[in-house]
């Protein structure tokens, strides 16, 4: 996108379809107008590509919640909606994706090429699933280090006791 | 207060009138001289560019590190000087 070449008007309805507050769009002030509508638009492609993964994995997901034996062609247009509209649900996903990752992998395999069409990005991995596994291990390690550190300080204090 | 200088102090104090643009403050000799040359002779040209900019001081900044290679620290206070004199003038 050459900004350079659209002109006043055209910046200035960028401007307001990004939301970007600003002021009149002229020669001196067009340029400043045009950096910030170029970080906007590398921040939201982005962002977008990243939401991408979330939607892909919601699909997932909610593929695993529903298991129903209605036929594979039901199970996925049930997916497809359930995806659209729970995008911003994602926290309660989350917590079912911790429960019932094993199962993915299993049903990831019949899904892929028929939810291949909808998905948005297919190329991407789901880097996303794995990073509720990762809170979930590292809540783990920490609770063992305040565990090991409270076994640690009852055992010093023992000892001194009997000394 | 007293982390400004005497000659945003003395900016901001009155009215601008014709001053011109080295009255800034943050703008030396070297820096005016260039916005000078773009077109920015005297202090309320460049007041203009600030309130195009809808007083945004952060805009401001980039505009003038662009336009005549400020650093951030000259630019800033180029900036904050505008903003007090308009909201003692405006």
């Amino acid at each position: 996108m050459s900004l350079s070449k659209k002109s006043n008007d055209d910046i200035l309805k960028l401007l307001d379809e990004h939301g970007i507050k600003h002021g009149p769009v002229v020669d001196s002030t067009r340029k400043q107008y045009e950096k910030k509508l170029e970080k906007v638009v590398e921040k939201s492609s982005v962002k977008a590509s990243s939401d991408k993964t979330y939607y892909r994995e919601e699909e997932e997901t909610s593929y695993v919640t529903y298991r129903s034996p209605f036929g594979e062609e039901g199970f996925v247009d049930t997916v497809i909606r359930r995806g659209i509209s729970t995008r911003d649900e994602d926290k309660e996903l989350d917590q079912h994706t911790n429960a019932s990752k094993s199962t993915i992998q299993f049903t990831s395999k019949t899904v892929n090429h028929s939810v291949q069409q909808s998905s948005l990005q297919y190329n991407k991995p789901p880097i996303k699933s794995g990073s509720s596994k990762w809170k979930a291990v590292r809540l783990l390690l920490l609770l063992l280090a305040v565990f090991a550190a409270a076994c640690y300080g009852a055992y010093w204090y023992l000892w001194n006791y009997q000394s | 207060m007293s982390t400004t200088s005497q000659k945003h102090r003395d900016f901001v104090g009155e009215p601008m009138g014709d001053k011109p643009v080295t009255a800034l403050s943050g703008i030396g000799d070297s820096l005016g001289k260039k916005l000078e040359d773009q077109g920015f002779d005297k202090a309320f040209v460049v007041l203009g560019q600030f309130l195009l900019l809808k007083k945004d001081t952060e805009m401001f900044t980039e505009w003038l590190k662009d336009a005549s290679g400020a650093n951030s620290r000259q630019a800033g206070s180029c900036a904050q000087c505008l903003k007090e004199w308009c909201d003692a003038f405006l």
